[in-house]
């Protein structure tokens, strides 16, 4: 009874506030595209900021769908299924996110599909763009099998039914195709930072790596926890905490692996002295950004999670759990924005032998929160329908995800989706 | 500023990049499907990759400090011919208020420049005798280039600059369209007069016609331009005859923008490497 009341009230409680933030986004949204950038409080020397955190953030917490995939095509750990799929469509949704945000934030939105045509094969965001685009589709198509599962569809359209889940044969494929689009891209988005002489702290062969490595234990994070908070809140998501369980252990080893390449690659920077980037790692360590960098990064973002997710009984109390998979994505969050706006606060010297740095400041506009905050809005009612209709977080073993693999379908209509 | 005027009529605006797209577009509606992706990397490719100058031109400026007062004319004739915004500057001056110093920054066209190599779609390019150029018409406004340029040459139109420029008609005439909104713009060593001065036959440097605007605009004579090709031109013997120093060497991207460093001292002043 108590379950129902809430499945009541909250439901539409929380499409009601999230239909809130979007109607602000849009709001923000139309600012932005009539007026320009304009309304925004980046300038030329601080040109990347919340929305371009908002979509690295983003693309780093849908890796949860390359590496699920992954694990269950080429690793063949056949068990993982369900939560694959939980994680193709989280990482679906956290695409279109990004392609979202960067299409405000773009000064010219129309000519979005430029970098399709005009090739430059330099430019790590050429690179970027281009898998980002092939990675959305296989996205795509690894999410048409979800959707021709839906009763509604199966019972109306039953032929386009059968053709959407028959796309669910190419998974393997799609698996591998995926791993090398995202490996790319993921870490290509590290080197975008990375080749910037201009920016020295982030002049460096690590980015890509770190990109990547954070991403690894974030992304899968993302899926669990949305899995896990799934399950509690409504009766429509099945969970198999044992999965669950071996995913988070993993996601602990791979933020201790990331925890030692940032320890190195970051505090190491010490040793030498190059101007602009000791004033960067300076900011970092003991100055504007020491609190998201110590306290949100690294002792919050990586310490304490990894010791609950490596620590079993740690591990096994819900709530710890979900707490240390909400801060490895606040961790990774924190990793995003240091690394974009440190790169930019210390305006670079025109001399080398220039000692005064130069700092400037970034704070978003509300337009950008708003509109930033849409985005994520976006993603969240993605996924809130996506469980209430498309049955997505179903990680029973003889759920409907297993049976996918035969085309031909049981029309048993779905007792939990459509009303 | 007549010289300006002058070189303005009838200027015609080259677009190298914009005749390419057309004859692309001709090749048909198809164009936007990857199989005709490759026509267009070599339709584009050729005459603009990175760093690949053959033409018999490699355009320099030398800013001769001991010379630059700091007053800005170069900035605002600049402003004029390029029909740039008050809110933007392709030629912003520091001023180093101990040695009263000035340090005047326009693009320094780098021979491998970062932005050329960043941007996700070619819009800014290598023309043949070394000019970075902007494609306005093909600049998505990504703000790479921004991120990536080392001297903070770049400026993005934030907002749309409708009004009339304050800067015409007392500092020149506008010689080439204003850009739109949403786009990243940056000095051109004034590209206009020196290709419409050679078609006239003039010398870049030589012929005030030919000579970007912000030189001739100079009333202390601190800039020089010219051919560093051309062993004889302004540019290469103020190099050749006086020790020069670039923007941040160290990163190898090789400038085109020279700097001679200040050499009077105030009297007080201990001599030391300013």
């Amino acid at each position: 009874m108590i379950r129902d009341m809430r499945e009541k009230l909250l439901f539409p409680a929380w499409l009601g506030f999230l239909g809130l933030m979007l109607a602000a986004a849009l709001v923000g949204a139309f600012f932005v595209f009539t007026r320009g950038l304009v309304v925004t409080n980046l300038t030329d020397l601080v040109p990347w900021g919340l929305w371009i955190t908002i979509d690295l953030s983003a693309v780093a917490l849908g890796a949860g769908a390359f590496l699920l995939s992954a694990a269950v095509y080429l690793l063949r750990i056949k068990q993982l299924e369900p939560v694959a799929r939980t994680a193709v469509f989280i990482g679906f949704t956290g695409y279109t996110m990004a392609c979202m945000t960067l299409l405000l934030d773009i000064g010219r939105p129309d000519r979005f599909w430029h970098s399709l045509v005009f090739w430059n094969i330099h430019s790590p965001l050429w690179e970027v763009t281009m898998c980002i685009s092939f990675y959305l589709m296989v996205l795509t198509l690894e999410v048409l099998p979800i959707i021709g599962h839906h009763s509604f569809m199966q019972e109306r359209f039953p032929w386009v039914a059968a053709r959407l889940e028959s796309v669910h044969s190419l998974a393997p494929v799609l698996a591998v195709v995926g791993l090398g689009l995202s490996l790319l891209h993921q870490s290509s988005l590290g080197a975008t930072y990375g080749v910037l002489k201009a920016r020295p702290i982030v002049y460096k062969e690590m980015m890509p790596i770190l990109f990547i490595v954070s991403a690894i234990a974030a992304g899968p994070a993302l899926t669990v926890l949305a899995s896990k908070l799934a399950a509690r809140l409504t009766p429509r998501a099945h969970v198999d905490d044992a999965l669950l369980d071996k995913i988070s252990h993993f996601i602990g080893w791979a933020l201790l692996g990331y925890l030692y390449l940032r320890f190195w690659d970051t505090l190491a920077m010490n040793y030498t002295f190059e101007p602009g980037r000791t004033e960067g790692l300076l900011m970092l360590t003991s100055g504007s950004l020491a609190f998201t960098f110590w306290i949100g990064e690294i002792l919050l973002g990586t310490v304490v999670p990894s010791v609950i997710l490596l620590n079993k009984r740690l591990r096994r109390r819900p709530n710890l759990h979900i707490l240390a998979l909400v801060l490895v994505i606040g961790g990774l969050v924190a990793y995003r924005w240091n690394t974009n706006i440190v790169s930019q606060l210390v305006v670079f010297n025109m001399l080398p032998n220039e000692l005064a740095p130069v700092y400037t400041s970034y704070r978003p506009s509300l337009v950008e929160i708003a509109t930033g905050a849409g985005v994520i809005s976006y993603g969240l009612l993605m996924f809130t329908l996506g469980v209430r209709y498309l049955n997505i977080v179903d990680h029973r073993k003889h759920g409907h995800a297993v049976q996918e693999t035969t085309v031909s379908v049981d029309r048993a209509p779905v007792p939990v989706a459509g009303d | 500023m007549s010289e300006n005027t002058d070189a303005n009529v009838g200027t015609a605006e080259k677009q190298p990049l914009g005749i390419d797209r057309r004859n692309f577009l001709k090749l048909g509606v198809a164009g936007l499907t990857i199989a005709a992706t490759p026509a267009v990397l070599k339709k584009t490719g050729g005459g603009n990759g990175h760093g690949a100058a053959t033409s018999k031109h490699r355009w320099g400026m030398v800013i001769d400090q001991d010379k630059c007062v700091g007053c800005g004319h170069c900035t605002m004739a600049c402003r004029a011919a390029n029909d740039v915004s008050p809110d933007i500057s392709w030629n912003r001056i520091i001023e180093d208020k101990e040695t009263g110093t000035y340090l005047p920054i326009p693009c320094m066209h780098c021979e491998d420049a970062p932005c050329v190599n960043v941007c996700p779609v070619k819009a800014t390019y290598h023309r043949p005798d070394g000019i970075v150029m902007m494609d306005y018409d093909r600049c998505i406004g990504c703000r790479y280039c921004e991120m990536a340029c080392p001297t903070g040459s770049r400026s993005f139109n934030w907002e749309a600059f409708t009004e009339a420029n304050p800067a015409v008609p007392q500092w020149g005439q506008p010689e080439v369209p204003r850009r739109p909104r949403g786009v990243v713009e940056k000095c051109s060593f004034c590209y206009q007069r020196i290709d419409r001065g050679l078609e006239l036959g003039l010398t870049p440097g030589v012929d005030l016609a030919a000579t970007p605007a912000c030189v001739v605009a100079c009333p202390t004579g601190a800039r020089i331009f010219g051919d560093l090709n051309d062993p004889d031109s302004a540019v290469s013997r103020a190099l050749a005859e006086n020790p020069s120093y670039r923007l941040r060497e160290d990163l190898g991207t090789e400038p085109r923008v020279h700097y001679l460093p200040r050499r009077k001292r105030q009297e007080n002043e201990e001599v030391n490497c300013s």
